[in-house]
């Protein structure tokens, strides 16, 4: 909405999202034409779950939209040798000239095949920011579209910096890219290192700090004291990278210590897989005539299949019986009168040598705490309580586990992954109010909301788009560089599938291709835009080489950077502020956006674009005029390429096709058909009518937070604790793999079990650094890890004096952080500089000190080490990106690795 | 009546500094400039470790100490308890700065841009406000935002176009804003449900931020002070500073102010014997007139100084400027008619001006080591120590005749031994009250100091001058020497400012609160 705020000055509206954690919407006031202020969004106070607020991030978009050093002209290279040490001779260009040299360029790869010779797409894109950039790239998603296949494997954070495990098994499990406790109605939090109150933005503190104020218990597990844990009930400093362990001594005490009686019984029967039989191959006993999974049911005291109505299925005991078990490849063994057991007593068994004791070994924590823990999670569970939400029934436990990062991330993730859900089943609190929800589905089609993506698949499970792993289906290549169709059939097949594939194998096989897979090629053309891998990924000194080993690269550049320092053209886009959108707002989604309105926002532009800077929009309209993909381009925008169908039932406000067009027009026609959208095509008003209002929503029904019910609806279960077909995947995966004569991704393959078992995770990490880089790793002591900075994560920001500022308010920016006890031992102070060496790389910075981090564990905030950024540049902040290898060692089945390596610090003497 | 105030929840509060940005857009304050931003805290040792976020900035305080010390009025109170500073009237003096113990107040002598050698941004261009230069500033609590609100019939700190920037922005709902006279108020509501401190409420500020440190207000919580933590790790931001607003042209002030008043008076008994030496008289002249034009170099609005005048009702640099004022003039007239009764006279002023500076410092509530009550006769007795030393160093030289007596000498004894004994009450006093560690360092790294052991030198020089006249002068030089090397020390040195402390570290949600901290200080146990 435009408003008026005084003289020569006025209120525009627009949206932050700069970060996973948004969209949020925020006004922006102008003085003379120039944008000087950012305040929250009021008018949206009643339907943003955060009451309009924008976070810290937003308040840098003044800074960001005036900065001295933006790139205001469309720049090419001179120099044409790449690399760190090379001036790369930018001269500015015309925009004729820079679009026709790409277009060239594109049109070239286009008439040697979309595809080269190694089946992987000539085009290859990388955007930051969990898919925050396509709120920033107007129409860019339909010329890609119109293009055809293009790789997005070249991961700029995906997979190393995400949750990964948490993105993949909680789609197969409960629809949850990422998983949430249900804030608004919790009782108890046991957050292992997860850091809501840094990376869960606006929606994320709001939820915190209301749940706070009513007196929610979080337990803190996380081996430095984190922003959240400053703001939890309780701090448990954890080992780095052990948090399996608490979680599998929490199974323990709550199977073992306490039982079955005071777990959620009827949710394990009716809604879990925990009464199916389990036959001695490991997969289930089936029925031979319908090939349903068999329970044992206590009523008629026999084997029946597990959607018989009026059972009472066994969870514990031995049962003989008669059927038919399915293995890999559909392989069957028939069973007759032989003994199973139900998944739940297997684990029963499974986790009874995981004590307390046990665990808290392994954690640095004391056997009881962990008893302590569990307790409580039984104590706030409220079992056979229920709530009514809008009107309908549904069991009520408030409680619920987080993950964090580098918990969920790498090995370890899955176990961790599947102990957290499983405790959640335990007591009947998944997808249900009060208890551990899914915020939203990117694997999982239709994405429109959770619900729809429930239907069902095999054996009472939902439905789940595996890459197909049996003979004859499986994809012995992909299209992308990572094979993410190859290696990892959770990964699926959506759109968003190949940023969740394993993206550093991008990297890597640039560098040395990957035995029996085809030979790896680069791109024929590079587009990047914002996301700067050669600081955000791992091993940075080689992400660089390899993408200043790229024939061609195009970046839309904010300021000059260390990726788009290798860049071949620069193209300067509208900032945040001056470029014009309109995108999806509400419904469920990560990290706690949880909106009981969805609909639409606007980004308006508060000023004219700065310099030669041109929106989003046209520059993919020029594209795609000048590489002849004109009509596909425009069909693309047509249907929904730019976020909305531009016809539906009882609209069409479709652009014709034959012809460019203008991007007021273009948008105009999008909030048309998003306006006919929102009222079944009663109304229609355009780009007016959300200029002057900002936004435009309908109600998103609350139930729609919670799965349980669409699961309930269709008599489909949660498919846990058992993981039949996973083991049946990884076994078909190792057989196709073996043939192809793929041996190298066997450890990966181990990760395919139906109950995962307890890996000694730092000594995988220790071992593999020890072999691949001949150190002895007890000369480096320390775990180093990192977390996330609200001021900073995913903002692309580093280059703002603003943010630089406020920032330093913050303790841990800019340095390495130390326990005042380590560093008693190494002689060093706060302030003074030192080296930080893993066996790969070293970075320097100044000591830290600070009593909340293990003695064990130094941290560095954030993602910095700049050299080319301008501003961020001169403070030489320290980051760990550099010091961590990509290495298949430290590889899980999902494709991710751990944000974590082991250091050691040498005193450089001198302060900073 | 009305009081605003903000009532911070550090249970919600998260540290995220979105509103110490919303600030710098709301009231385009200059790079490094933050009157509000949010303290990162912790405290404990591992593994027994809280971490706590506290907004912070100017508290609008019942009795602003800023308020009394300015000399030129331009910090005003307003009946809603908001504290205001007059741009146009300030000269820049930084005693405002100085006396808050909140650090709250900033003084930006030039326009500096974010990016520097990039030139100003056109928002900067915008925005820039040439009267914020050279002068004090701080938080407003946005009260221009307050006003055009109540104007429009809207209600501070419910509707967001009548409520400070800082408070519209909080993502955690950790701040709110309102009337605390209101008893339906929001504030008013917190406060009745929620245990609360306000910061350093031993100085008797009444400060307009009120920390909700746990909920509800049943039971019984029992009194405790937060632990002194001398040597704090990683608190740097929040432990005590040393102040750089006064630098040494400040401290000249109180060295040549002291020694020329003290002087003016030594002159003037010594010429009540034989007539006084007009050099003297001159040099005690000279010795004020010299500190004045320092701390004139040190004031960011230079040629507004005569501002420094109204405001003779509270502050004690407007007086000391009145005094100076008679100290010069008969001072003057003493000098150029070389009457001793005229200088007397002048000397009487002159007690006044160095009684003053005593009193500044002690109204410099910011600063611990000033602000002790024993700092007046410390400062007072060291002005005179000074001024009979001088004597003694230059009276022989212009012949003047009781300069080199045993009075003198006896005088001189006293004196000292006079002003050490004021030095170690307020040494005393500082160590038995507490003090920033740091100060009470930085007093004992220098050698000439006004040490026990000094002063008993010093004296010792002083009785063998009974033996040995001629050392009487060299007796007055350590005496002269350790007294200005101690207040240039005291202003420049040992002048950390108050620092930031909690009263109690916040219970979390479910969990409980714990005892407070005040990082750097440090107290005889």
């Amino acid at each position: 909405m435009a408003e008026a705020a005084g003289k020569d000055s006025e209120k525009i509206v627009s949206y932050c999202y700069q970060c996973v954690a948004g969209p949020d919407l925020l006004k922006v006031t102008t003085q003379d034409g120039v944008p000087t202020m950012v305040e929250p969004n009021f008018s949206a106070a009643t339907i943003h779950p955060a009451g309009g607020k924008v976070c810290v991030k937003a308040f840098g978009l003044i800074q960001k939209t005036n900065n001295p050093n933006r790139i205001l002209t469309p720049m090419k290279r001179t120099n044409p040798k790449k690399g760190r040490d090379q001036d790369p001779g930018f001269v500015p260009i015309s925009w004729d000239e820079a679009l026709d040299i790409i277009a060239e360029k594109l049109n070239e790869a286009r008439s040697k095949g979309l595809l080269d010779n190694s089946g992987f797409p000539r085009v290859a894109a990388s955007f930051g920011g969990g898919g925050t950039p396509t709120a920033y790239m107007g129409t860019f998603p339909a010329f890609l579209a119109a293009w055809g296949p293009v790789d997005m494997s070249f991961g700029s954070g995906q997979g190393v910096k995400c949750y990964h495990s948490e993105h993949l098994y909680g789609e197969l499990w409960h629809r949850a890219f990422t998983v949430s406790p249900d804030t608004p109605l919790v009782e108890l939090v046991i957050s292992f290192g997860a850091n809501v109150e840094a990376s869960g933005g606006v929606c994320g503190v709001r939820r915190h700090a209301d749940a706070r104020a009513r007196g929610v218990r979080r337990i803190q597990v996380e081996p430095h004291l984190s922003i959240t844990g400053a703001a939890s009930a309780e701090w448990v400093p954890i080992r780095p990278k052990t948090d399996t362990a608490f979680l599998f001594g929490m199974l323990n005490v709550v199977l073992h210590e306490e039982g079955l009686s005071r777990l959620d019984v009827p949710f394990l029967k009716h809604m879990t897989s925990s009464p199916y039989l389990v036959a001695p191959n490991g997969f289930y006993l089936r029925d031979p005539d319908s090939g349903k999974p068999l329970i044992w049911d206590l009523g008629r005291n026999a084997a029946v299949p597990y959607d018989t109505p009026d059972t009472d299925p066994a969870l514990e005991g031995e049962y003989t019986v008669s059927g038919l078990e399915t293995g890999p490849d559909d392989v069957e063994w028939h069973h007759r009168d032989i003994g199973c057991r139900p998944a739940f007593a297997l684990l029963q068994s499974h986790v009874e040598d995981w004590t307390p004791e046990w665990a808290g070994d392994i954690c640095g924590v004391a056997p009881d705490k962990i008893r302590e823990v569990a307790r409580a999670f039984l104590d706030h569970a409220h079992i056979g309580e229920t709530i009514e939400i809008e009107g309908r029934t549904l069991p009520f436990r408030p409680v619920a586990i987080s993950l964090g990062k580098t918990v969920n991330n790498g090995w370890g993730g899955y176990e961790c992954c599947w102990a957290r859900t499983l405790l959640a089943c335990l007591v009947g609190g998944l997808e249900v109010p009060g208890g551990t929800l899914g915020t939203t589905v990117r694997l999982n089609r239709p994405a429109d909301n959770r619900w729809s993506s429930v239907t069902p698949g095999p054996d009472g499970f939902m439905h789940y788009p595996m890459n197909p792993t049996k003979k004859g289906e499986w994809h012995s290549s992909s299209r992308s560089r990572h094979a993410h169709q190859t290696l990892v059939p959770l990964a699926a097949n959506s759109p968003w599938s190949q940023a969740l594939g394993p993206t550093h194998l991008a990297w890597m096989m640039q560098q040395k291709g990957f035995d029996k897979l085809p030979e790896p090629t680069r791109p024929d053309v590079w587009f990047v835009y914002r996301t700067n891998p050669a600081i955000s990924f791992w091993d940075t000194n080689a992400v660089s080489k390899v993408m200043a080993d790229f024939p061609f690269t195009v970046c839309f550049a904010y300021t000059r950077d260390e990726t788009n320092h290798m860049a071949d053209i620069l193209l300067p886009e509208c900032t945040d502020l001056e470029g014009l959108q309109l995108i999806r707002i509400g419904g469920s989604k990560y990290v706690e956006q949880f909106w009981e309105y969805q609909g639409f926002a606007l980004r308006n532009p508060v000023a004219p674009p700065q310099g030669e800077a041109r929106d989003f929009t046209w520059i993919a309209t020029e594209l795609a005029r000048r590489t002849g993909l004109l009509e596909k381009y425009n069909a693309s925008i047509n249907k929904g390429a730019a976020g909305v169908r531009l016809f539906g039932e009882n609209f069409d406000f479709s652009l014709s096709e034959d012809e460019p067009h203008e991007v007021e027009e273009i948008w105009d026609n999008i909030c048309r058909a998003a306006s006919a959208e929102l009222t079944d095509g009663k109304e229609s008003q355009g780009l007016d009518y959300f200029r002057e209002h900002g936004f435009r929503v309908d109600r998103f029904p609350k139930e729609q937070w919670y799965l349980y019910p669409a699961l309930h609806e269709q008599g489909l279960r949660f498919e846990l604790p058992y993981q039949e077909r996973l083991l049946r995947v990884g076994q078909e995966l190792k057989a196709r793999l073996h043939e192809a004569g793929i041996t190298w991704w066997d450890r990966q393959l181990r990760e395919y079990e139906a109950m995962p078992h307890w890996q000694d995770l730092q000594k995988i990490w220790e071992d593999a650094l020890e072999k691949g880089f001949g150190v002895k790793i007890d000369d480096y002591p320390f775990w180093l890890l990192t977390a996330r900075s609200m001021q900073y994560s995913w903002g692309g920001n580093v280059g703002i004096q603003m943010i630089h500022e406020v920032a330093g308010n913050v303790a841990g920016h800019g340095g390495v952080v130390m326990n005042p006890e380590a560093a008693a031992r190494l002689g060093v102070g706060e302030g003074d500089m030192v080296e930080v060496t893993s066996p790969l790389a070293s970075t320097k910075g100044p000591v830290i000190l600070r009593n909340g981090i293990r003695p064990d564990t130094l941290l560095m905030l954030g993602q910095f080490d700049h050299w080319a950024t301008p501003y961020a540049k001169e403070h030489r902040a320290p980051s760990m990106n550099a010091l961590t290898p990509m290495m298949l060692e430290l590889t899980d089945a999902t494709g991710s690795g751990a944000d974590i390596v082991k250091v050691r610090v040498t005193p450089l003497g001198g302060r900073k | 009546m009305t009081r605003y105030a903000i009532v911070a929840d550090l249970n919600r509060c998260v540290g995220c500094q979105t509103c110490t940005a919303a600030c710098k857009h709301q009231n385009a304050t200059a790079p490094g400039v933050m009157w509000r931003k949010v303290l990162d805290f912790e405290a404990g040792t591992f593994p027994d470790v809280r971490r706590a976020f506290v907004p912070v900035g100017c508290m609008h305080c019942d009795e602003p100490p800023c308020l009394d010390v300015c000399p030129s009025t331009a910090t005003k109170k307003r009946a809603d308890g908001i504290v205001t500073i007059d741009y146009d009237i300030c000269i820049g003096c930084a005693y405002c700065a100085v006396a808050c113990p909140y650090d709250a107040r900033y003084r930006v002598d030039e326009a500096r841009p974010a990016y520097n050698g990039k030139g100003k941004m056109r928002h900067e261009a915008v925005r820039e406000d040439p009267a914020r230069l050279g002068v004090a500033q701080k938080c407003t609590f946005c009260v221009d935002r307050i006003d055009a609100g109540i104007k429009a019939g809207l209600v501070p700190g419910t509707d967001p176009e009548a409520t400070p920037a800082c408070v519209n922005s909080c993502i955690a709902q950790a701040l709110t804003f309102g009337d605390i006279d209101d008893p339906d108020s929001n504030v008013s509501k917190l406060l009745r449900e929620n245990r609360t401190f306000q910061m350093h409420e031993e100085l008797g500020t009444g400060p307009g931020i009120f920390y909700l440190w746990d909920r509800g207000r049943e039971g019984v919580v029992p009194d405790q002070s937060p632990e002194f933590v001398p040597d704090p790790v990683g608190l740097d931001r929040v432990s005590p500073r040393l102040q750089k607003n006064w630098d040494w042209r400040a401290a000249a002030n109180f060295v040549f102010g002291g020694a020329g008043t003290g002087l003016m008076l030594a002159a003037a008994l010594d010429g009540l014997v034989d007539g006084p030496s007009r050099l003297l008289l001159f040099l005690a002249l000279a010795l004020v007139g010299a500190g004045l034009l320092c701390v004139w170099l040190e004031i960011g609005r230079p040629w507004r100084f005569f501002n420094v005048y109204r405001h003779a009702r509270r502050s004690w640099m407007t007086r000391e400027a009145l005094a100076a004022l008679p100290y010069f003039a008969f001072g003057g007239l003493g000098f150029l008619l070389a009457n001793e009764w005229l200088a007397l006279i002048a000397a009487g002023f002159g007690l006044f001006f160095v009684y003053a500076q005593g009193r500044i410092l002690h109204a410099a509530k910011g600063i611990p080591t000033w602000r002790s009550p024993r700092i007046v006769p410390l400062i007072v007795l060291t002005g005179l120590t000074e001024g009979l030393a001088a004597l003694t160093i230059v009276g022989p030289l212009v012949g003047a005749g009781a300069s080199s007596s045993v009075y003198a000498a006896a005088m001189l004894i006293l004196l000292v031994a006079l002003r050490l004994a004021a030095w170690r009450a307020w040494r005393h006093g500082l160590e038995q009250e507490g003090v920033p560690k740091a100060s009470l360092r930085a007093l004992d790294a220098s050698g000439l100091s006004l040490s026990t052991v000094n002063q008993i030198a010093v004296v010792a020089l002083g009785v063998a001058s009974f033996v040995l006249p001629g050392l009487l002068p060299l007796a007055g030089l350590a005496a002269l020497l350790t007294g200005w090397a101690f207040k240039y020390r005291l202003v420049t040195r040992a002048a950390h400012t108050q620092g930031y402390a909690l009263a109690r570290m916040p219970a979390r949600g479910g969990g409980k609160a714990a005892r407070g901290i005040k990082p750097g200080w440090w107290r005889a146990a």
